[in-house]
């Protein structure tokens, strides 16, 4: 029986990390290195383009972190976290990440992973996670401070201060800032978990606003409200965004 | 708040000083022919008005702090409200006086509290000028504490900064990662596997020492840094690169133990970390007036949002050098151009450094 071969990707922004994990992976030959990447953004891309089996993914690193690089990829491939960090371990779990290993590691403990790691793959593609169940998860429990979208090949990063408001459009967020409106693949509900309800609120079944662009409300009539943002911009709002945004600015 | 009043300790010595001068005006009563009772009657009621009615000087005193008007304008408003409180005290006596003279067994007679007027106006303004005194010295004895106070506080602070310095000093990723590229290099390139172990070492070594004194020259710390990114020259690549720009004039002032260091962290972690072909690290130290001037500026992620405000690290450092130096030191951060920079001053002169 011929024995099954696997593609991997090797992600860190230090020569020295991705060359011990080559290293040990050498000694496997059903492993075939497609690429090694030193930044999140050519991460993002290689995976797209050349659909790995397996990636090898730090979480700190310049512009995008792995965690971000995770979140833009479609289908998910099966990640292994290297890192010399140890608090994001629950994190790891909540992206179904198949192990973590903390930097250094020793020979043992990588070949433990990679026996993970096949056992998955192994078991075909329903581990295999879409981006939007993903987001969907458990994954409301990590605050974010920007917001990673991928266009194409294009990968930006929004910042939360540049956000105006979020439109729900079917599976996806329209993410509008001053300049232009990004799409995202991610629903209204899961976005508006992680953001911090303080600075954003929903004021609609298909809106979220950050609250310092609101500039006033405007009745249209009896119990219909519409938000007038600093652009100009006008939204409705819902009874019950009414009611939270009444709950929210009273407490100023 | 008032600071007679405040304690009860000095509110009594106060009025135990103004029991004399009720002794006086029942002498004074005596004198006039006033009988024992009128006597008693007149100099008890005003030396208790008095007491209170000259606690007011504590709003002279603070309106003309003697630390900060100057010269002679003072002298006027004491004079002059001496003068106004010390006959208004003078009256209110010739008032009670007049009063009791309704009963003649007291043989009180107002007639003769008038005419040595001149008396009881100018033992009034003597008086005041007295409180007046006593304010003024219980003001600067009050300053004298708080301004003590303050310091320990700023001492403390300074400490407390110092001791969480230190305690980040063994920074556990630094390690970690460190360790994991000496793991890569031993197989790779033994040698320089060695080398790195080496200089983990002297590093390691060379902080634990610095971190038990007080303050130490600056060249020290300078090593301490130069061990410092050599091991993340090996870690980083070619994206490290670093350019020295020291005065050797400047090398023997003394700066507090690890205050470079967790500047020059910072600029790899939050600066050549964060940019993927990574960039040069300047650190300068450059005579600056009276001040030897370190800099330390790295290139950050240009498309990274700037951070609100200094980070705990900066702030920490920013303390120590206000707590070490007080007035006789600056520091300043600023990003331009994709290059973060901080700006600090040392007193060059090596008495201005406390331990």
């Amino acid at each position: 029986m011929t024995e099954r071969t696997y593609t991997a990707l090797i992600v860190d922004d230090e020569d020295l990390a991705r060359a011990v994990v080559r290293e040990h992976l050498a000694a496997h030959p059903e492993f075939t290195v497609l690429a090694e990447c030193a930044n999140g953004f050519d991460a993002v891309k290689a995976v797209s383009e050349r659909k790995p089996d397996l990636v090898f993914l730090d979480i700190q690193m310049p512009k995008l972190d792995g965690f971000e690089v995770l979140e833009l990829l479609d289908p998910q491939p099966v990640v292994i976290f290297v890192t010399a960090y140890d608090q994001h371990a629950l994190r790891a779990f909540d992206v179904h990440a198949v192990d973590y290993l903390l930097k250094p590691f020793a020979a043992d403990r990588f070949e433990e992973a990679l026996q993970r790691a096949k056992a998955r793959l192994d078991q075909g593609s329903p581990t295999r996670l879409h981006a939007t169940e993903l987001s969907g998860s458990a994954r409301g429990d990590w605050p974010l401070d920007r917001i990673v979208v991928k266009d194409g090949a294009k990968v930006t990063l929004i910042p939360l201060a540049k956000l105006d408001y979020v439109q729900a459009q079917d599976d996806y967020v329209l993410l509008k800032t001053p300049e232009k409106g990004h799409l995202k693949q991610q629903t209204l509900a899961s976005l508006e978990q992680r953001l911090d309800p303080k600075r954003f609120l929903r004021i609609h079944r298909s809106f979220i606003i950050q609250l310092d662009r609101l500039v006033r409300l405007e009745q249209t009539e009896t119990e219909s409200w519409v938000a007038v943002l600093q652009d100009g911009t006008r939204l409705p709002v819902s009874k019950s965004g009414y009611a939270r945004l009444r709950e929210t600015l009273g407490q100023d | 708040m008032h600071p007679i009043l405040k304690d009860r300790a000095r509110l009594g010595t106060y009025l135990l000083g103004w029991v004399p001068v009720a002794l006086l005006l029942l002498v004074a009563g005596r004198t006039l022919g006033w009988t024992w009772l009128g006597s008693t009657l007149v100099a008890l009621p005003l030396a208790i008005l008095g007491s209170g009615l000259f606690l007011t000087s504590w709003h002279l005193c603070r309106a003309f702090p003697l630390e900060r008007t100057q010269g002679r304008g003072r002298w006027p408003a004491w004079l002059m409200a001496a003068l106004v409180l010390g006959n208004l005290w003078a009256g209110c006596g010739w008032l009670i006086a007049w009063g009791l003279g309704r009963f003649p067994d007291l043989k009180v007679d107002p007639r003769a509290w008038s005419t040595p007027w001149a008396f009881f106006a100018s033992m009034g303004t003597l008086l005041y000028l007295g409180s007046l005194a006593l304010h003024y010295v219980l003001a600067a004895l009050e300053q004298r504490r708080t301004s003590e106070r303050t310091e320990q506080e700023l001492r403390v602070l300074a400490r407390e900064a110092e001791l969480k310095a230190l305690r980040a000093q063994l920074n556990p990723h630094f390690l970690f990662n460190s360790l994991n590229s000496i793991s890569a290099l031993t197989t790779l390139d033994p040698g320089r596997a060695r080398e790195m172990c080496v200089l983990l070492s002297t590093f390691l070594r060379t902080s634990l020492r610095l971190g038990e004194q007080g303050s130490v020259p600056l060249s020290e710390e300078l090593e301490l840094a130069r061990s410092y990114l050599a091991i993340e020259q090996i870690r980083f690549g070619s994206r490290l690169q670093v350019a020295w720009e020291v005065d050797e004039a400047l090398k023997a002032v003394a700066v507090p133990t690890l205050l470079l260091q967790p500047l020059v962290e910072n600029a790899i972690k939050h600066g050549i970390a964060q940019v993927p072909e990574g960039g040069l690290l300047r650190i300068a130290v450059v005579p600056h007036g009276p001040y030897a001037e370190v800099t330390v500026e790295n290139p950050v992620d240009a498309d990274a949002e700037p951070p609100v405000g200094l980070g705990l690290g900066l702030q920490q450092v920013k303390q120590r050098l206000q707590g070490c130096f007080g007035h006789h030191t600056y520091f300043q951060t600023r990003i331009q151009e994709g290059r973060h920079t901080v700006v600090f001053g040392i007193p060059r002169e090596p008495k201005e450094a406390q331990p």
